[in-house]
Order: C-alpha cells, then sequence, then structure tokens
C-alpha cells in the first residue's frame, strides 16, 4: 500500500527497523511458532464450513439419508469447535508474548535514557522522551500481538479461498475474481483518503484543544480585558474548522463503504450468472454454486483487514525508529573499567587547564585551573554565559571535558566510579523540582538508609522545620509534582534538607535569582551559612551576602578566569569585580 | 453562529433543530434494511430454480441477477446517505454544544474557574461531547439499523421460511446481544483502571525524566528504576486484562453463530429433506442468520453508549447550571466612562468559598491622578483589592466606590474598559508580541495594521521594545511552545505594555516588577508617571524602591491597612514599612564597606 502514502517519512519502508523489531521476537520464537500452527488449523476451518453446508445442499438435491445429514452436522460441529479453540488459544499466546516483549522494549529504552549523558537532556524535550517510552512503546504492542499474526492469518485465508475456487472450477473461479483488483484499488484509495482526512481533523482538534485549554487556563484576562466576543469568534473560527474536516472524514467513508459494497453486490452477480448458467449446464453442482457464492463474499473483510494491517505496521515502524533512534544514542560519560576506591572524602578539588564546550567547537570554559583545599568556600561570579554553571555541571562529571583535568582529593574524576563521585556531592541547582509523594519522600529521595529522625534534623538544621511543621500533615504532607503550593523559598529551603540529609562532602550551588521575600531571605541566608559549614563549598553566587562570605572569589569572564581574591581585595583592585559589582548592587 | 450567554442547555432542543436530517437519515436506513433483506431470498430464488425447478432458463437467471443489481444500488445510496444525515448531523450537534459550553464559561466568573481546574474542563470539551456524538451518531444509526433488521429480518425468516426453524436459531442470538452488553461493562472498568496504569506510568516517566538531574545528581538511578519497573509491571497487567476479554469476543462470536448454523442445518436440513421448505429458502435462511449478527452486537453496544452518553450529558449540564454571578446591575444607569476616583468605605471581604476575612475595614481615598502604593507581605490582601476593583468578585455593595458610584452599578464594559491591570501570573496568549500587547484593543493589529504604532509605543514606555526587537520575527514573534520563551521578566514587560495600550482611567500593576531589575524599573516607573499624570495608578509591590515614588502608600498587614502616608512620613512612623525599607537597604549599605 506504499504508493498510497502521501507521507515521506511514513512511506519510505524501513527494512531494517522491521528486522530489529523482528529480532525482539527472538526468545519467544516457539510460542510465535506455535501460534501460526493453530492460525493454519483456525484458517482450515473457516475454509471447511462453507464446504460442509455446501456438501449438505447436494446432499438435498439428491435428496440423501438424514443420517447422512446428521453426519455433516456433527462434522460441522467439531470443525466449528476446533476453530474456536485454536482462536482462543493463539490469540492467548500472542498477547502475552506481545505484552513481554513491550515491557522488556520499555525496560530497555528507560534504561538507556538513565544512562545518557546531561548534553543529551539539554538538547531533548522531557514530552519527548515521555512519549517514547509510554506511546510510542505501546504502538509497537498492536504488531507484536496482533499484525504479525494477522497478516499472516488473512493471506493464507485468501490463498486458500482462491485455491480452493480454482480446483472446484477454475473457469468460475477466474471470473470470479475479475473484480477482486478493483476491490483492493478501491480499499487502497479509502485508505488514502480516510487517512488523509483523518490526519486534517486531528491537526485542527489540537489546534482547537490547544486554544481552548490556554483560554481557559486565560479566562480571567479575557474577561477582565472585555475580550469575550473576540475569542469567540476566534474560537467558533477554528470550531468550524474542525466540524469541516470531521466533515469530510465522514464523506470519505460514506462515499468509499458503499462503493466497495456494490463491488461485492457485483461479484456476487458474476458468480451467479456465470455459476448459475454452469450449473444449468450441469458443469458444477448446486452445492458448489453456494460455496462460490460464500467464498466470493469472503475475500471482502480480509483485504480489507491487510489494508489496515499495512497501515498499522507502518505507524509501528514510525515509532520503531524514534525508539532506535534513542537507544543508538551513545552515553557519552563511559566509565573506568577498574575504578579508583575513594573511601574518606577530604574535600580538596582542582581544575588543571580545563577546557571545555557543550558543542565540538565553542569553548565554553579556557584553560581554567584553581585549586580549593579541604573546607574552603570558592564563589564564582561573573555575567551570564560566562561559564560558571559549567564549572559546577564538571565536578559531578554530568559532562567530560575536552582538555584538561579535574580532581578530587587528587583523583582525576574520570578514574572515579560516577555514581561514587555523585554520592560525595551535594549539588543543588537553581530551580528546585519537587516530586509527587510527601515531604518526607522529597527529602529522602528514594535512600531508604536515611531515617525520619534524620530527615526531621535535616529539616530543622537548614529552617525548613518553620514552615514543615505548619502544614496539616507535616512530614507527610502529600506534595504535588509541580510543588504549586509552595513558595520559591520554601522550595529552596527543603532542597536545602534534601541535600544535607544526604550528607555531602562537597556542596556545589547555583544559588537562585528568584525573588524572595526578605523574610525568607534571611532563612535562606541562615540555613546556607549552616550547610557551608565545614564542606568544601563550590558555587556560583548572586547574592552579596554570599560571595562576601566566600575564601576566595574567582571572576568569570568568556570562560576565563580574569580575576581571584577574596571580596575586598578584589574590591580594592578596581578591576572587572568592582565593575561588576558597581553595575549589580548600586541602584 | 453567535454567542449566546444564557445557555439554555437541553439536548431535546438540539436534536429537534436536526429533526429534519434525523427522519431522512433513518428513513434512508428503513430502506436499505428493507432492500438488504431481499438479498438473500433473490439468490435463493436462483438456487431453487437450478437446483429444484427444471423450466428454470437462463433467461431468468438474468432477471433475478439484475434484480441483486438494483438492490445493490439503492442499498450503496441508502448507505451513503445515512452516514450523510445523521452521522453528520451528530458532528454539528457537537459543534453547537461546543460552542455553547465555551461562550458559557465566557460568563462565568472567577469564583468557578478557582473551582474547576482547566484539565477537567477540557474533558467536558472531548470526551464528555464525544460520548454525547456517539450517542447521537452511531448509536442513533445502530438503535434505528438494530431493530429495524432484527425485526425485518425475523418477519422474513417466519414468513419466507419456517417459524420453529426461526425460533431456534434466533435464541442463541439473544445470547448475543446479552453477552456484548455484559462485556462492554466489563470492558469498560478494565478500560478505566488500564488507562489509569498508563496515565500513572506517563506521569512516572514524566517526573523521573524531567527530574534526571537530580536523581543523577543524588546516585538514585537504580530506585528510580524500580519504581518505574513496577509502574511499567502494572500497566502490562492491566493490559492483560482487558485482552484477556478482548480475545475472547471474536471465537465466542463465532461460536454462537456457528451454533445457529448447526442447528438451522440440522432441522433447517430434515425440512428440505422433508420438503417442508426448499435449498433455497435453507440458503437463505443462513444468510438471514448472518444479517442477525451485526444487530444483536448492536443492541449490546447501544446500552452502554447510551449509558455513558448520559453521564457526560449529566456532567456537562452541571456546567451549565452554573449561572454567571457578576452581572451588570439591573438599575438603569448611564455611566458611560469612568474619571478614575477610587474610594473603598469601611469594605470587609471574604472569598465565596473562605472562611476569614481577607480583607477587614478598609477605608481609602484614590483621587484621579493620584498613584497609589500597597505594601504587604504575601497573603495580606493585597491581591484581593486588585480582584474588587476588576470585579472578578463582588463586594458588599456599597463600599466599593468608582466616582462615587458603587462598583456593581457600574456596567461590566464600562469598568473593564476603563480599569487596566497587569496581573501577577503575566498570562500571554499563544500569538504574536503585537496582537498580545494590543490585546485590550477593538481591533486586531491584523486587521488594522495601523495600531502599530500605538503598540510600540506602549512597549517603549513599558521598556520591552529594544527586547522585542532583537527577536527574529520582532513584534510578530509567536508566544510559547511553538515560538520564542519569553523570560519572567519580559513577559512581564509586554504585560505591562498591553496594560499601558489602554491608556485607562484607572491602572493597576498588581507585583508586576518582580521580575524586571532595578533600573529598568525605574525607567519603567518614571514612564508610567510621565504617561499617567492625571491618570490613577495603583502599584502593589513588595520593593520598597517601586514604592517610595507613590504619592501615598498604604501597607497591608492581615487584611488591614495598618500604615498610610507618603514615603517620608512612613519612614518617619518607624512600622512595618520602615523595617522592610532597612532589610531592603542592608544590601544597599554593605556596598558602601
Amino acid at each position: 500500500m506504499s504508493n498510497f502514502n502521501d507521507d515521506k517519512t511514513e512511506s519510505s519502508f524501513n527494512g531494517n527497523a522491521l528486522f530489529r523489531l523482528l529480532t525482539y521476537t527472538k526468545p519467544h520464537l516457539h510460542w510465535f511458532g506455535i501460534s501460526l500452527v493453530l492460525v493454519m488449523i483456525l484458517t482450515g476451518t473457516e475454509l471447511l464450513r462453507p464446504i460442509f453446508i455446501g456438501d449438505a445442499i447436494n446432499l438435498f438435491k439428491e435428496k440423501g439419508q438424514p443420517s447422512e445429514l446428521t453426519a455433516t452436522v456433527i462434522k460441522y460441529g467439531i470443525v466449528l469447535v476446533i476453530g474456536v479453540i485454536c482462536d482462543l488459544w493463539q490469540g492467548w499466546i500472542l498477547q502475552k508474548t506481545g505484552q513481554k516483549i513491550i515491557f522488556g522494549i520499555r525496560k530497555e529504552i528507560y534504561l538507556h535514557i538513565q544512562s545518557l549523558s546531561s548534553r543529551f537532556f539539554d538538547l531533548t524535550p522531557v514530552g519527548k522522551l515521555v512519549t517514547r517510552v509510554t506511546n510510542d512503546v505501546d504502538a509497537l504492542e498492536e504488531m507484536y500481538s496482533g499484525i504479525l499474526v494477522k497478516l499472516f492469518r488473512n493471506i493464507v485465508y485468501i490463498i486458500g479461498l482462491a485455491v480452493i475456487m480454482l480446483t472446484l472450477d477454475y473457469k468460475l473461479a477466474l471470473f470470479s475474481f475479475v473484480l477482486l483488483p478493483f476491490v483492493v484499488l478501491l480499499t487502497g484509495l479509502l485508505r488514502y483518503f480516510s487517512r488523509k482526512a483523518f490526519r486534517v481533523s486531528r491537526a485542527r482538534l489540537t489546534d482547537l484543544n490547544t486554544f481552548l485549554s490556554e483560554n481557559i487556563t486565560g479566562m480571567k484576562i479575557i474577561q477582565i480585558f472585555g475580550r469575550e466576543e473576540r475569542k469567540y469568534e476566534e474560537f467558533d473560527d477554528k470550531s468550524k474548522r474542525f466540524l469541516k474536516a470531521s466533515f469530510n472524514e465522514i464523506m470519505v467513508y460514506a462515499t468509499f463503504r458503499p462503493l466497495i459494497y456494490i463491488s461485492s453486490i457485483l461479484s456476487l452477480m458474476i458468480v451467479l450468472s456465470i455459476g448459475g448458467r454452469e450449473v444449468l449446464s450441469e458443469t458444477i453442482s448446486v452445492g458448489t454454486l453456494y460455496i462460490f457464492a460464500q467464498y466470493i463474499q469472503s475475500f471482502f473483510d480480509p483485504i480489507q483487514e491487510l489494508a489496515e494491517h499495512f497501515a498499522t505496521l507502518q505507524s509501528s515502524l514510525a515509532s520503531a525508529e524514534k525508539i532506535f533512534t534513542i537507544l543508538d544514542e551513545e552515553a557519552k560519560i563511559p566509565e573506568k573499567e577498574n575504578p579508583v576506591e575513594l573511601k574518606d572524602l577530604k574535600g580538596k578539588i582542582e581544575f588543571s587547564h580545563v577546557w571545555f564546550a557543550y558543542d565540538d567547537e565553542n569553548y565554553v570554559l579556557r584553560d581554567v585551573s584553581f585549586i580549593i583545599e579541604p573546607g574552603q568556600k570558592i564563589a564564582f561570579v561573573g555575567a551570564t554565559g560566562a561559564g560558571k554553571t559549567s564549572i559546577l555541571n564538571l565536578i559531578g562529571r554530568y559532562y567530560d571535558v575536552q582538555k584538561g583535568n579535574i580532581y578530587i582529593d587528587d583523583v582525576d574524576i574520570r578514574d572515579l566510579k560516577k555514581s561514587d563521585l555523585r554520592r560525595f556531592i551535594g549539588q543543588m541547582q537553581q530551580d528546585v523540582l519537587i516530586f509527587e509523594g510527601t515531604i518526607k519522600s522529597n527529602i529522602r529521595l528514594y535512600d531508604d538508609y536515611i531515617t525520619d529522625e534524620e530527615i526531621e534534623t535535616a529539616a530543622k538544621h537548614v529552617n525548613a522545620s518553620h514552615f514543615i511543621e505548619k502544614l496539616p500533615r507535616k512530614y507527610d504532607e502529600p506534595v504535588s509534582e509541580r510543588g504549586a503550593t509552595f513558595s520559591t523559598g520554601e522550595k529552596q529551603l527543603l532542597s536545602f534538607a534534601r541535600t544535607l540529609a544526604h550528607k555531602p562532602g562537597i556542596l556545589v550551588l547555583d544559588e537562585a535569582t528568584a525573588n524572595i521575600d526578605t523574610e525568607t531571605e534571611i532563612l535562606i541566608q541562615d540555613a546556607l551559612e549552616k550547610l557551608m559549614k565545614d564542606r568544601t563549598t563550590i558555587m556560583v553566587a548572586h547574592r552579596l551576602s554570599t560571595i562576601q562570605h566566600a575564601d576566595k572569589i574567582y571572576v568569570i569572564s568568556k570562560g576565563r578566569i580574569i580575576e581571584s581574591g577574596n571580596h575586598f581585595e578584589l574590591l580594592d583592585k578596581k578591576g572587572a569585580y568592582y565593575e561588576l559589582y558597581k553595575l549589580q548592587y548600586e541602584a | 453562529m453567535t454567542r449566546n450567554k444564557n445557555n439554555d442547555f437541553r439536548m431535546s432542543k438540539y436534536i429537534l433543530r436536526h429533526l429534519p436530517a434525523y427522519t431522512m437519515g433513518i428513513l434512508l436506513l428503513l430502506m436499505v434494511d428493507l432492500t438488504n433483506i431481499y438479498v438473500p431470498q433473490f439468490t435463493a430464488e436462483i438456487i431453487d430454480g437450478l437446483a429444484e425447478n427444471p423450466l428454470f432458463s437462463v433467461k431468468d437467471l438474468s432477471d433475478i441477477v439484475l434484480k441483486i443489481f438494483i438492490l445493490g444500488i439503492i442499498i450503496m445510496v441508502g448507505r451513503f446517505g445515512w452516514r450523510y444525515f445523521i452521522l453528520g448531523s451528530s458532528r454539528k450537534i457537537q459543534y453547537e454544544l461546543r460552542g455553547a459550553m465555551f461562550g458559557h464559561l465566557e460568563s462565568l466568573s472567577a469564583r468557578f474557574f478557582n473551582a474547576h481546574k482547566t484539565g477537567d474542563l477540557m474533558a467536558h470539551f472531548t470526551n464528555d461531547l464525544n460520548a454525547i456524538r456517539e450517542a447521537t451518531g452511531w448509536a442513533v444509526i445502530t438503535v434505528f439499523d438494530g431493530f429495524i433488521m432484527t425485526v425485518m429480518v425475523l418477519v422474513k425468516m417466519v414468513l419466507y421460511v419456517n417459524f420453529n426453524l426461526t425460533l431456534l436459531a434466533f435464541v442463541p442470538m439473544i445470547l448475543i446481544a446479552f453477552g456484548c452488553y455484559v462485556y462492554g461493562k466489563v470492558v469498560e472498568v478494565r478500560m478505566e483502571a488500564k488507562q489509569n496504569a498508563f496515565s500513572a506510568l506517563s506521569d512516572k516517566v514524566q517526573e523521573s525524566m524531567a527530574g534526571i538531574r537530580v536523581i543523577k545528581a543524588f546516585v538514585q538511578e537504580e530506585a528510580d528504576f524500580k519504581s518505574f519497573e513496577k509502574s511499567s509491571e502494572d500497566c502490562m497487567k492491566k493490559n492483560l486484562s482487558v485482552v484477556k476479554l478482548r480475545i475472547q469476543f471474536i471465537p465466542l462470536l463465532e461460536l454462537v453463530i456457528g451454533i445457529s448454523m448447526m442447528l438451522s442445518l440440522l432441522f433447517g436440513g430434515n425440512m428440505v429433506l422433508k420438503g417442508t421448505i426448499t435449498i433455497g429458502q435453507y440458503v437463505a435462511f443462513n444468510s438471514y442468520i448472518g444479517m442477525l449478527v451485526w444487530p444483536m452486537i448492536a443492541v449490546g453496544d447501544c446500552i452502554n453508549i447510551f449509558s455513558q452518553a448520559y453521564a457526560s450529558y449529566v456532567r456537562i449540564s452541571k456546567i451549565f447550571d452554573e449561572s454567571p454571578d457578576i452581572l451588570d446591575s439591573e438599575k438603569e444607569n448611564n455611566v458611560s466612562e469612568l474619571k478614575g476616583e477610587v474610594s473603598f468605605k469601611d469594605l470587609t471581604f471574604q472569598y465565596p468559598d473562605g472562611d476569614t476575612p481577607v480583607l477587614k475595614n478598609i477605608n481609602l481615598d484614590i483621587k484621579q491622578g493620584e498613584m497609589l502604593g500597597i505594601l504587604g507581605r504575601t497573603g495580606s490582601g493585597k491581591s484581593s483589592l486588585s480582584d474588587l476593583l476588576l470585579r472578578v468578585f463582588d463586594c458588599e455593595k456599597g463600599t466599593l466606590l468608582l466616582d462615587g458610584t458603587p462598583i456593581d452599578e457600574i456596567p461590566l464594559a464600562v469598568l473593564r474598559r476603563d480599569v487596566a491591570y497587569v496581573p501577577q501570573d503575566n498570562f500571554l496568549f499563544s500569538d504574536t508580541l503585537e496582537e498580545n500587547i494590543a490585546f485590550g484593543l477593538e481591533d486586531k493589529v491584523s486587521d488594522r495594521p495601523e495600531l502599530r504604532e500605538l503598540v510600540v509605543k506602549a512597549a517603549k514606555a513599558a521598556c520591552i521594545d529594544e527586547n522585542i526587537n532583537t527577536f527574529p520575527d520582532k513584534y510578530q514573534t509567536v508566544v510559547g511552545e511553538r515560538g520564542v520563551t519569553l523570560s519572567g521578566g519580559q513577559k512581564q514587560r509586554s504585560s505591562i505594555a498591553r496594560a499601558l495600550l489602554k491608556d485607562a482611567a484607572i491602572l493597576i500593576l498588581d507585583d508586576s516588577l518582580s521580575a524586571v531589575d532595578t533600573d529598568t524599573e525605574e525607567q519603567i516607573l518614571s514612564n508610567i508617571m510621565e504617561l499617567r499624570k492625571d491618570k490613577t495608578t495603583i502599584v502593589i509591590a513588595h520593593r520598597i524602591s517601586t514604592l517610595s515614588k507613590a504619592d501615598h502608600i498604604a501597607v497591608l498587614n492581615d487584611g488591614e491597612i495598618t500604615e498610610y502616608g507618603t514615603h517620608e512620613e512612613l519612614l518617619n512612623l518607624g512600622g512595618f514599612y520602615k523595617k522592610i525599607f532597612d532589610k531592603q537597604q542592608l544590601e544597599k549599605e554593605l556596598t558602601e564597606l
């Protein structure tokens, strides 16, 4: 059916993707084998049943014995039951196998995504990843649990029909087949037009729903600005366009279904008039004519189903290609084979001539070197895009450097196990992520070794207990994904508690710039001080008070360290820091 | 179709409007069914002629075949027709309902939208309207087709073939109808469980992918994978429970039909042998059994479709039952313009679903041309003041006057034209920036390009013009998903421009300068003062720098005005204002070290 496709990406039938999909069936091949055998038997019984009726009709004509009829009925019954059993059995085998394969693929893709580097997540929107793991994998289900075998079944069925007809009376059979190409063509056209109409109406619907959802959200603004009439017109326009598109969809079916019906009537006419003449000339029996009349009608459903299967197969393949693209994505942060074990962390960090670029050419860090002694607090300042955040991301090895080395306690971080390294580091991002669950589960973050007491102690220590204890269910208060119920400041405190509970040796902090009311701000300052105490701390700072507390400040500009020293030293220099400082803090 | 505000939502109204089309559709269905049952009969006549009539000629054969052809043509046309009329009407009804619903939503107040999530309202537009469409489309066809067909086929079976045989063959068929009904119910329950499991899985993946950096930072990949695996396994189990039913459907259906066929072969066959019926009649009978299958399935299905549609209808009715509560006063009033005088007279206000007043005994007079600053903590009631001024909510009559007139007596259209507002959350529509800024104007910029001048002027005053010009598409940049993502500050300034463009008598800035740096803030404020010399402006903020230049400043604490005066007066007072001022000065003072 590929010539009926207007969409290039989908019509390019990718043999590789299909082959790769088929490799997933390997561990289950015996099940597929069994179900194929069952399907063959099933198809056989389906073909046999009209023949038994035809036999009975011939029996009637010859005025046979009731006992002969009873025998036919019993044969019919046995075949019927065998068919039903085979059908149930193969259905169950396939569905179960299909679900297992899907489950496996889903695990594989999830594990793979988890292992990918931060670079990948920078470039790929979350929504896309979610679709890959959920909907795209689901689209494959149909293929394993249905299509493959149904394709086989329908082809066997069609061939079976044709063979039996040709054997019974090849001349009548050939005449009967005259209309079949026409039916195939009609079916193809129906698919083509209905898909096209479907795509248009889908697009219109998405458009309409997007509009609706946005405008329901913004209804307050619409009303305050008194724009109800105009918005209604816009809505009505989109709504009408969708109506028109869905009407077209109806018309496609309204046109083609009756056309396919009339061709089945025409086929019946051909069989009856030509077969009828043959009965009159006594070339064939009435029973045979009956079988032909039944068989010719039986061609129609499988042909239409085949068309549908091909379409499903194609959309499965489209999904498969998307999934394989992700699976082929390489994890860019390799794990060392015999990693060095680091037992007690002292907390020394050294950058030695580090060059780093997200893309191959555009260096965001150029020849950066510095040493942080255990327990020191270091702040990076500089304009947006100077490379401050990149430095923080390199310490936890979320990216690998192009040139130079990073050492923790004098061990190159590439020689450490990634999970060990990251366990040492308490990394706090600008935007705090709240997970669905409770306050407790958000502080614990899956780590069951952290006790409830430890959670509460941590929360108290960083001043988060103030607001937590005001909640109706305190630490068991359910929280939602977007953490809508908490203010930015509260979320910040919660993330402090989370970090503290995991007892990191090194604190990596990307300070948020968000506006926080003055009182929470004081709580945050205090908590930060407590957090930083006795810990090597490396941070990108925006708050003046945080910067002033640093033992050393590095001024970054265009990926290079241009100045360093403490707050007062730098101010005295009247250099870049002084300028930056004037710009930001003197209104 | 135009927007009608007072919606009278009765399904019958919509059905009646399309009654002619439905009648046509149903008549065509009748015609198709009536024609359809003659196809087996004519086929039977051929078989009988061939098998039992020695005089049957080629001419007779051709005549009957031709008759079948005519039947086929009639059926073809009829099938086109009923699809067109019935399915078409169901789509039109869906369109009309959608319009009525959106129009109705537009008339409802913030109280309603606070209580209903967008997602839930969207579900009414999608799921519920679809359920109703199914019921007014396919289900209508099924009901009529099912009943007409069943009755006609049964009549034909009895009259043309044999009563006892019909009875015998029909009994198993009833099983199908009953089975389909039960099946539909069970599938529905399991489907729901399956969908819940799937959306739980989606949520899980969504959350983990969004939080992958945190998960990696805390080295919790394994634990995260385990929780994913659990969701995924649950999804598989729920899937299998649906599939288990699915795979039984066709085989069991085949079994029942097969049993009917067997019964008809055994008993009908014996009748043929005895000569009670002809071979042709037997063949036709078999076809009739086949023709009964779909109506039987349909009857079972239908009941489920209608019960779902009814549930949807009830849900939608609830929306229509909500009556708009912010309305124009019934009292004749000729206020056609606001000058900008605002006075709160001992106003106490409590949200309809709240249990404590958020504003208590507010007394405030704002003169035309004055700039009033309001300072307060989160939850002090600041934003409630703007809610009342915009009549997003209603307060007690006579406690809030504009130009001396109680606010509820001012026509809503006038009020909302003459009060401009910059909200806290900076909602922009996914349209071009210029359309967003010109949102308060009667016409769209795309219709009247000369409005562009105004847009640029407002954008300049809001200090966003420069930013916009750095975008590749400038003012034609589309906001949102497919367009450029604006930063919080850019959104805030665009939304300030949108309000300034209205050049309204009263302007409310609700904490709208928080994401703007102090330099820009100062620039915007001085632009605003320049532009709005003789107009009223209310600035709500928590930065003193934003408020200090206001003519008067009111400090709100727990819903009460605790301090009021000019910047200097309040500093001298040494209260809350002074405390906040000192705190915010702290950073500044540090610079002088």
